[in-house]
């Protein structure tokens, strides 16, 4: 029994990661149809800046991880802005071009920073909390309550505001949404930033939880986007149960097939999509063109 | 139509990629007596191995500067080439074919066992002879008489760790942990096979993929079974995350690997108060031991502005032979060359080389703790 709780805390904060990397593929998929393929890369980009922040210019966490969301949406933006000539034109194209743009930033991420990687210190030097003989690392709430926050934040955004009617409206229907006088690029531009940003988020807290290489994006990309498809692609609340979901599968495989877990993990989730494609929350199966 | 687009796009990326490659990197004539020795170097230098890939290229990087400062081998300068294997055995074979079709008549590295296993086979058949810094017993299973180690296989670290802890110590509760990957799977028989001659079974055989991040599951198993040493067989970044997710989970007992646990990779990622204690079984404890490490030690910092460590180190030794071997060989390849270096007696920072028919030259290790965030000689 202790083992079991044991293990859904360990899943449930990596879990919280991958719903943050779900929802920027949610988001981008769900205005623009299209899977940003860059979107691990930019998670990379988004943990370096956020450690570059905390441990060479010395500037608080907190503070460290806003400016490395800052940078990194503007980041965001400058790729839909290279891609946006072909929207509506070559959506193929498209992809690939996310694509290259995951190659660009791999490369430049080794350029800028090298290859090695590096350790970050966990903010919260509070010791684990012990409860029942279960123990839960603070840093761990931290996580959970900044996902949780981010969440609330990017709900509130779609249904209060009219940028994020707009945005909804060019999910539905973006020709219709263009007839109504909504501008479809800034639409596009805003998802892309927003998605860029909550990959930053997802890299920074991940940091201090993992090892920063180049290789960091690569796993947490596969894994988020696994979870989006796992609670519905496009979905908002899909990608938080697929990535809470992911996380705490992933935790029990480990623990009870040990070498085979990952063959395991992905076999579970074929399974689950094959019995319902649409995933969890999905209304739409990815578009088979 | 829309897919098939999508293919046709992707393949002729491809082939672009592919036809970019081909054209400049003809045959050229490997056996050349003039112009420069062209030596591969072969390593992860992008990816979660890449700290290895690093410190090797630095080792290597620093004995060919010597060589070539005192007027390279018999006059000509040697060309030192740096391949990224990215830590991928793939990507480790389609190098194995480049640096063959290229003309390089020898190759060090690659650190990573799992890689050099991939690419032996084709640098046996292409009579290169490699020196690899990895340690796994199936690199002496491959069986290649082109293949050697500039250290000693997983069984010689494991079997002093083993006899330093359970003959020395007395301790019989261990638990194990290891990947599934190329290195962990070497260290994983070498360890259990060292316990089990000494008629210890571990309290816990646990297996971990290679880019797992959670062990919550594994470790919690094991903190109910008490250990009082828990083994690691993984590489640096995957044994720091497993030391401080133990920690994290109220773990107190003492870790103990072999050279990956000696790095200050490992350290920094498991923080340095997690790591304090544990026993590591190396043979390049740290850079005072010896007259000669102290002057590797000093031309390292000169020249890099880092302290060197066990992989610089092995990497320094590896490329030593093979540069002796080319002197006393005159500069010959493919197969005198190799056997030239099966012949060099060395006394390198890691001890005295001399090969056997399996391509491995050293076969003892010492045993140092981490005290402080440093990895010392122990005290016994």
């Amino acid at each position: 029994m202790q083992v079991t709780l044991q293990t859904i805390i360990g899943g449930v904060s990596l879990g919280a990661v991958y719903a943050l990397v779900a929802l920027g593929f949610s988001l981008v998929y769900r205005t623009m149809g299209l899977v940003n393929f860059a979107h691990g890369n930019v998670v990379t980009v988004g943990a370096y800046l956020a450690s570059t922040f905390y441990l060479s210019t010395r500037l608080p966490f907190a503070l460290a991880m806003i400016v490395a969301i800052g940078v990194t949406g503007l980041i965001g933006l400058v790729i839909e802005r290279v891609l946006r000539p072909l929207e509506n034109r070559d959506f193929d194209l498209m992809l690939i071009g996310t694509i290259g743009f995951g190659i660009v930033l791999d490369a430049l991420i080794i350029m800028i920073w090298g290859a090695t990687g590096r350790a970050v210190p966990s903010p919260v030097p509070s010791p684990p909390i012990d409860l029942f003989g279960l123990r839960i690392r603070t840093y761990d709430l931290v996580v959970l309550a900044i996902a949780a926050v981010a969440t609330v934040l990017l709900v509130l955004f779609l249904s209060r505001t009219k940028q994020g009617a707009a945005m909804q409206a060019v999910a539905m229907d973006h020709e219709a949404a263009t007839a109504v006088g909504i501008h479809v690029g800034r639409s596009n531009a805003t998802a892309f930033m927003i998605g860029a940003g909550l990959a930053a988020l997802a890299g920074g807290l991940v940091g201090p939880l993992l090892y920063v290489s180049p290789a960091l994006g690569g796993a947490l990309g596969i894994k988020g986007f696994a979870a989006a498809i796992l609670g519905g692609f496009g979905s908002i609340p899909g990608a938080i149960v697929g990535g809470l979901a992911i996380g705490i599968l992933d935790s029990f495989t480990a623990g009870h097939f040990q070498g085979y877990s990952e063959l395991v993990t992905f076999l579970v989730f074929t399974v689950i999509i094959m019995i319902r494609p649409t995933g969890v929350f999905g209304e739409r199966t990815v578009n088979r063109a | 139509m829309l897919r098939f687009r999508a293919t046709a796009a992707i393949f002729s990326v491809a082939l672009i990629a592919a036809g970019c490659s081909a054209p400049g990197s003809g045959n050229e004539d490997s056996g050349s007596t003039d112009g420069p020795i062209k030596i591969a170097l072969v390593d992860a230098q992008s990816g979660q191995l890449s700290s290895l890939g690093a410190w090797e290229l630095k080792g290597a990087r620093l004995a060919v500067d010597e060589w070539n400062a005192q007027g390279g081998v018999n006059g000509r300068q040697i060309q030192l080439d740096v391949f990224d294997d990215q830590g991928d055995p793939t990507v480790g074979t389609n190098l194995a074919r480049k640096i063959d079709s290229e003309g390089y008549i020898a190759m060090v590295g690659t650190a990573e066992s799992a890689v050099t296993i991939a690419m032996a086979p084709l640098l046996k058949q292409a009579e290169i002879p490699n020196i690899t810094s990895g340690q796994s017993p199936g690199l002496v299973a491959v069986g290649s008489d082109f293949l050697f180690l500039n250290g000693p296989t997983s069984t010689t670290y494991d079997e002093t760790l083993a006899k330093h802890i359970v003959d020395g110590q007395g301790i019989k509760s261990i638990a194990m942990i290891t990947n599934n990957g190329g290195y962990g799977k070497g260290e994983h028989d070498a360890f259990l096979k060292a316990l089990q001659a000494r008629n210890v079974t571990p309290l816990a055989d646990q297996v971990v993929t290679t880019d797992q991040k959670d062990f919550s599951a594994v470790l919690t198993g094991i903190r109910q079974k008490n250990p009082k040493v828990i083994f690691l067989g993984a590489e640096e970044v995957e044994s720091g995350l497993i030391v401080k997710q133990a920690r994290d989970l109220g773990i107190t007992a003492t870790f103990a690997g072999a050279a990956p646990q000696g790095t200050p990779v490992f350290i920094d990622t498991a923080g340095a108060r997690n790591a304090e204690g544990t026993i590591v079984s190396s043979p390049y404890l740290s850079n005072d031991i010896s007259e000669a490490s102290k002057k590797f030690a000093a031309a390292y910092k000169a020249k890099f502005n880092e302290e060197a460590e066990l992989h610089g180190a092995k990497a320094y030794d590896g490329t030593q032979i093979l540069l002796t071997a080319l002197k006393t060989s005159n500069v010959a390849t493919g197969k005198p060359l190799a056997d030239a270096i099966r012949a060099t007696k060395y006394e390198g920072l890691l001890g005295s080389f001399a090969f056997d028919r399996t391509g491995v030259g050293i076969f003892e290790t010492s045993i140092g703790t981490i005290q402080g965030g440093q990895l010392v000689a122990a005290g016994s």
